[in-house]
Order: C-alpha cells, then structure tokens, then sequence
C-alpha cells in the first residue's frame, strides 16, 4: 500500500478515469471505473455486461446436445473443459457415465486445452507488463496444441468435441503418439519461457508484492483456480472431488503460492503457479496417453441422441469442475423436457473479477493493469 | 458429512425457518423458509463441523408455479456441500412480469453473493432485500423487464440499437426511417396474414424503450415476437 | 488533400497519382487494437508468429482509434457494446474500413434467435467492407479478408471522380437521408 504525501505546494484533485471497455490490457472488453488521486487508486467500480450473449436463455429453448457448442462460447480459451463440465452435468441427470475410453480421451484433450489456456495467459501478461516477446513464444506453442486438437474435432478453438455420454469421435494410436512427442517438445520450450520472463528481474518488480490477496478474502469472494491457489490454498478439485475416473488413477501435483518473491497471494504467485500447472498438466499427459483402454468412445443410451433429443427425469444436478479459471459448476435443471428449464453456469471467472473491487484501492494505475492480468479473466465467460 | 447429516446437524442446531430435505432427483436439497436464509447460512459457514466457506452459486428457477432461489454451498475443509432453497408459491392474481419476489440478501455473510444476487435481480427480478449496492449488472441500466422470465417479450430496439435480425441499419435510416419502418411493418403483418407474430404499437408510444422501469400495463408498447410460435415467413429468423 | 478529393477528371496522370497513393496506403494498414470476444483470440493468433499479419504490412495494431484505419470487430455486439463500438468508429479518421469478423458480426451467428441483447449484424450499426464468416473463421480468413481489403484500399480513387460504382452509393445515401 502506498501513502499518500501531502505536502504544501503540491495539490492533486480527484479524478474518475474509465478504463475499458476498449483497452488493450483489460482481456476483452471488461470496463471499470476508478477514481484517482494522481497515479494513486482511491476506488473503483467493475461494469461487466459488454459481453452478455443470453447464454442462460438459449439454454432453456435448446436441447440438452445443442448447448454444447454454446458452453465452447463462454470460455473459449478453455472449450473442452467448458464441454466436459457441460456433458458430466447432463450425464448426471440422464444417470449415464461415459466409457473407459472417452474418459481417458476426455482427461488428455482438457489437460492439453489447459496449457493452451495457461499459454495464452502467459503471452498476454507478458503485454500487459510490458514485454512483447513471451506472446510470440506463447502462440507459437498454441498453434502446435490446437494442430493435435483439430485432428480429433475438426476445429480449431471452439471444439463442440466432449459430449454428453462421451466424446464426438475415436482418437487414433498416431494422434496418441504426436501427443507424447508435443509433451517432450513443450518441456524443452517451457524452460525458454522461464529465462524469458519468469526470472526477469523487471517482471518480479512489477509482479511481486502487487495485489496481494489473503486467504479469507479469497475464499470469502469465492475465488478458485490459481487465484485460490496463489493465496496459499491447497485446492484442486481434479484432486480433492475427482469428477473423472482417471484423475484418481493419475498422479500430480497441485501446485501453490509460496510468496517466493514477496507477499503470499500477490500476482507473481498467482503466475507461477499456472507456470508450474501447465508442467502438471504434462505430467497428467504423458501418463494417461499410454493408458488409453480399447473399447467404444460413446456410450449406448446417449448415441440415439442426435436423431431423439434426451428426455431427463425431473431433478436438478449441479457439476463442477476444474477448468483452467477455476471451478465451472453447470447448475441444470429439468422437469422432463428436451431442453431444461433453467439452466445455470457458475463462471470461475465471474467470482475471480469480484475481488478487483477489493484489490484495486490503494494500488498504482500501472499495477491496476498487472492485477487485472494476474487473474486471467475471460470475458465471455464472465458476461456469458 | 452427506446431506442427511448436515440436514440433521442444522435441525438439531434448532435454526429457524429449516425445512424438509428432498433426495428425489439427483442432487438433494434442503427447503428454507425465506426468513430463515440469513440464520441456516451463518450457521453453517460458523459451525466447525461444518466450515462451508465457499458459496458458489445463487440462482432463480421460475418454474410454472412457483419461483425457487437455490443457495449452493460447500466447504473446503471437510469437501462436503449442501443445496438450499426458498420457495415463492405464484400468487393468483398478477405473478408475471411485474412479480418480484423478495428475500433477504446475504451478501454480508459471503461477499461472494454480491454478484449472484445481482445478476439474479438483473435477469430474472428477484429482489434482495438489504442489498447494498442492488443494480443491474450485465445489462444496461434502462433495460426494461427481466429476460430469463418465461414470460419474457423480447425487444426490437435498444436505445435506437436495433436488435432484430432484419432491422434497417443505422447508417441508412434517414430522418423519416420510422416512419419507413412502420409501413415496411405493415407490409410484412400482411403478408403473414393469421399468424400475428407482432402486435402493432400502442397508440403515443414514440419513443418505446424511454429510461427507466416500464410500468406493467405498458407491456403492449413493446414488439412482442414469439420465439416459440413459429419462424418467420421469410425464414430469416429461423437461421438458427 | 481535402477539396481535391474526387475533383480532378479521370485521366492518366491523375489516375497514377491516385495509384501511388493507393499502393501507400494499402501496403500501411493499421488495425485498432480491439477484441471482444472469441474471435480476437483468433484475430490474435493472425498477429502472432505463425501467420504473422506483419507480411501484409497490416501487423502494427493501434490502441487508439485515432491512429488507426482499420476496426476488425471480432465477437458479438450486444446493446451495452454496440454504442461504444460506433463510438470507436466515429472517432476514426478518413479513410477508415471495417472488417466484420465472425459469423456474430456479420449476421447474428448462433445468438440469433433467443439473443435478446445482441446486435444480428455489425453492419446494422456502422458501414462494413468485407465480412467474414466463420465462428471463428481460421486465420486463413481473416487474412484473405485483409488481403481483400488491400485490393480494394488500392484501388480507392482519391483525386480522380468516382466511378459509376461510387455514384450508386452517393444516391443511396441521399435517398435515405
């Protein structure tokens, strides 16, 4: 925190200045208004809604299989695992589970949408900071996941592939090869991110000690993913709440923040713990892909599904999951149509941009863009 | 702990207001009376053997009788959560669009509430009393009606923004686009002839998204379509 | 420039003029720096190494729209952000193109139907020049999209008189206003 001095001569007035909508470091188009005393924060307001899209309204006129690509639409940067949340929230209230084989399927195509997720983060903090170079870097490795991604797909960014009951097609042994061979790649390329900007003593400067976030405020506002995980909370619930089959088999690590540079919770924690997730996420990958079991990729009861839409029982189901962000829950209720009659998202997102309005006060505009970076906000899944 | 005990644990902490626990669907959930939403959730993120830190959701389901409010909570702790609901029966008379239920906020207990509560009143006009800060928050300010209703007529214009898929752009409307409009309008009432997808504006109602809440018997100034009755002749609306 | 623009006759030496002149600004295309939702990540996948838009000359994007010629709108424009988007394109300066991105943007895309909030259509807000579809498109699209647009910026006439083309287009404006 920062004081201010006031001295004889020297007079600033408050100014309200609007960040946003349009502002390159604001990750879309999030806008907020602060009021500033020179460079100093003294209050700010998020306005949120440049993006609404009435996911929640198409959700309660289409069917259970056509909001699947919607749910691609909320978080784009993270579509499978959008998808997986989505298919495991119908799948319990049509009472199906998936086979062995879509799942571990399911589990390497979310993990490996979870680097692309985390690379992007990396590469646009590096802008918001101030070095250019990590985007190129970042995308260039991004473009090599969603090659392998397109091949199962058939898409690029917004996959439609994870489905209710399974997945949308069969990998190949040739795909589950390439995989391995990108893991090697990525380990070799993960160490130049490091030199580049994680030990770059002008990153730690900008970064450390910068909107700190303790624990409870964390856990009070709801925070999840590495926001919760930067503050020191060993949370994950691919470990804790294991949602698939294969993420009790499998062994990681969950990684935290450890104030290495200052502050427990402050925005370099916050950014290496999604470092050392997407290390993680390898790990997952190289020992799901040899274990991948023969048999079909989806499930009987729900293959009729394109041609009959699914009728669930009356009942509601609510299902989270990890998702890059933070924890996607999908809230869905049926009372025996084809499509439900409500149809909820807890966006992981939504309640990471909740605590910008604690964070902000008393921080410097120039750190305002860093903490604002730090928690890796995407709009469309904040606005839905 | 599962549903069932903490079910028990919170009957047997005797906090008002506590209600029945349904395990027919799915996901199992507690019935609170909407005075006794505050109390049950105090209680629960205070009691050490129950530690719900974290609340994740707070939705509204309007369903064709009544209106639920579903409080989703958990803990980290000991990895156990619990679905809470308040029940508003429709009343009678009245009970759409201009219905809006009312129960306390518990944006105090869980800061985390602020935004649910809000994107709740914003979508589906449920009202939380002692709020601090009760505006909409994905929509604009002057947006009229709460779009999640099913009841729910879907506007043509914003502001002057149009918002049909077969509007005249903004950049070419001349000064008497309106009036181009109504008789472009009429043209197309004519053509459908027996499916009366829109109903013609009232009488003196220039100017039909003016600032502010739109009073509930000025409900026909508005283009009502129906999303469900049909696609348009032309088919252009029913690209999706 | 200014009042000589459109004035002269189209004969030769003015057409070489207008010709160098269209090769210029063709070959210096700035973007606005601006996304909205799915399709700038795309958009941004355009800028980086792999496609690398800095062929085209069109890789420098602008913050601001004062130094830009080019808004690419990629993702969906709702009631909240459809004022600020003619905003951003009001404050552009001649000449200024738009390319829609998306198939949000050019017609409605998958909102179009229960998207009680979204705009089915940049163009119903401000004029476009090249739309395109796809949700997202590839990158490929987006850079023929550009390319397209380079073709049309260089054969932009600034001094000679309009073609019969740009008559048809003054006349509808007149008639609408």
């Amino acid at each position: 925190m920062y004081a201010v001095e006031e001295k004889n001569d020297v007079f600033t007035e408050e100014l309200k200045l609007n960040l946003g909508p349009q502002h390159p470091s604001t990750h879309g188009v999030l806008r907020v208004e602060l009021k500033m005393d020179g460079e100093i924060i003294t209050a700010s307001r998020c306005d949120i809604g440049y993006l609404h899209r009435c996911a929640e309204k198409i959700g309660e006129n289409v069917t259970y299989l056509q909001f699947t690509p919607y749910t691609d639409r909320m978080d784009y940067l993270a579509s499978m695992n959008n998808n997986l949340a989505w298919s495991l929230a119908v799948e319990k209230l049509i009472d199906v589970e998936a086979p062995e084989r879509a799942q571990w399927i399911r589990v390497i195509v979310a993990e490996l949408n979870r680097i692309a997720s985390h690379l992007i983060a990396f590469g646009t903090y590096g802008i918001d900071i101030g070095a250019n170079t990590p985007f190129f870097y970042a995308f260039r490795e991004r473009e090599s996941i969603m090659a392998l991604l397109e091949r199962p797909s058939g898409a690029r960014m917004l996959y439609n592939y994870i489905r209710p009951g399974g997945v949308g097609h069969d990998v190949d042994d040739q795909w589950l090869a390439d995989v391995l061979a990108f893991c090697d790649e990525f380990e070799r390329r993960w160490k130049e991110y490091n030199t580049l900007l994680t030990n770059s003593h002008i990153f730690i400067k900008r970064t450390a000690n910068i909107g700190v976030i303790p624990k409870d405020v964390a856990l009070a506002y709801g925070c999840t993913g590495p926001v919760l995980r930067g503050s020191g909370v060993k949370w994950d619930l691919r470990r804790d709440v294991p949602y698939l089959k294969p993420y009790d088999e499998l062994e990681f690590d969950v990684p935290v923040g450890e104030g290495t540079h200052g502050s427990l919770g402050d925005c370099w924690d916050r950014y290496w713990v999604r470092m050392r997730e997407m290390m993680e996420s390898i790990r997952i990958i190289r020992q799901a892909c040899p274990r991948v079991p023969d048999g079909p990729f989806m499930d009987k009861k729900t293959s009729g599904m394109y041609k009959t839409p699914l009728k669930p029982k009356p009942g509601e189901a609510y299902v989270r999951c990890e998702n890059p962000r933070g924890e996607l829950g999908f809230y869905v209720v049926s009372e025996g149509g084809t499509s439900p009659i409500r149809c909820r998202t807890r966006a992981p997102s939504f309640c990471n941009l909740a605590v910008l309005d604690v964070l902000l006060p008393g921080t410097m505009i120039a750190d305002g863009v860093a903490i604002i970076g730090s928690l890796d906000i995407v709009l469309g899944e904040v606005d839905r | 702990m599962n549903e069932q005990e903490l079910h028990g644990k919170l009957s047997g902490a005797g906090v008002a207001g506590l209600g029945e626990l349904d395990t027919t669907g799915p996901d199992p959930f507690v019935v609170v009376e909407g005075s006794g939403i505050r109390p049950v959730l105090s209680f629960l993120r205070d009691d050490p053997t129950c530690r719900m830190e974290m609340l994740h959701l707070v939705t509204g389901i309007e369903r064709e009788d009544r209106i639920e409010v579903a409080y989703h909570v958990s803990s980290l702790e000991h990895h156990h959560s619990l679905t809470l609901k308040v029940v508003f029966p429709r009343p009678e008379a009245g009970g759409h669009d201009d219905w809006r239920p009312g129960v306390p906020s518990v944006a105090d207990i869980y800061p985390a509430a602020d935004w649910h509560e809000r994107e709740q009143w914003d979508l589906l006009g449920i009202e939380f009393e002692g709020h601090p800060d009760m505006r909409r928050i994905l929509l604009p300010d002057e947006w009229i009606g709460h779009p999640l209703r099913k009841d729910y007529s879907y506007p043509s214009e914003h502001g002057g923004i149009p918002l049909e898929l077969d509007a005249v752009p903004m950049y070419e409307r001349g000064p008497d686009w309106e009036r181009e409009e109504k008789v472009r309008k009429a043209k197309k009432e004519e053509r459908k002839a027996g499916t009366p997808l829109r109903q013609p504006p009232a009488p003196g109602s220039d100017r039909p998204h003016a600032g502010g809440q739109a009073p509930a018997s000025s409900k026909g100034q508005r283009h009502v379509i129906e999303p469900h009755s049909g696609d348009d002749d032309d088919g252009k609306s029913g690209a999706h | 420039m200014g009042i000589l623009n459109h004035a002269l006759p189209n004969i030769g030496p003015v057409k070489a003029v207008d010709t160098a002149i269209g090769w210029g600004r063709k070959s210096s295309i700035w973007p606005m720096t601006f996304g909205i939702a799915c399709c700038a990540i795309e958009m941004m996948a355009v800028y980086a190494a792999t496609f690398d838009l800095d062929r085209f000359g069109a890789g420098v994007p602008r913050a601001t729209p004062r130094q830009s010629d080019l808004i690419i709108v990629p993702g969906t424009v709702n009631a909240k952000m459809a004022v600020r988007v003619k905003r951003l394109y009001d404050q552009m300066a001649e000449p200024r193109y738009v390319i829609a991105m998306g198939a949000c943007v050019c017609g409605g895309g998958p909102y179009v139907k229960w998207g009680y909030n979204t705009v089915k259509g940049v163009h119903k807000i401000i004029p476009v020049d090249i739309f395109v579809p796809g949700c997202p498109p590839r990158p490929e699209a987006l850079m023929d999209g550009i390319l397209k647009l380079r073709d049309q910026v260089g054969r932009d006439a600034v001094f000679a008189r309009r073609e019969q083309a740009g008559k048809e287009m003054d006349g509808r404006y007149a008639a609408a206003s």
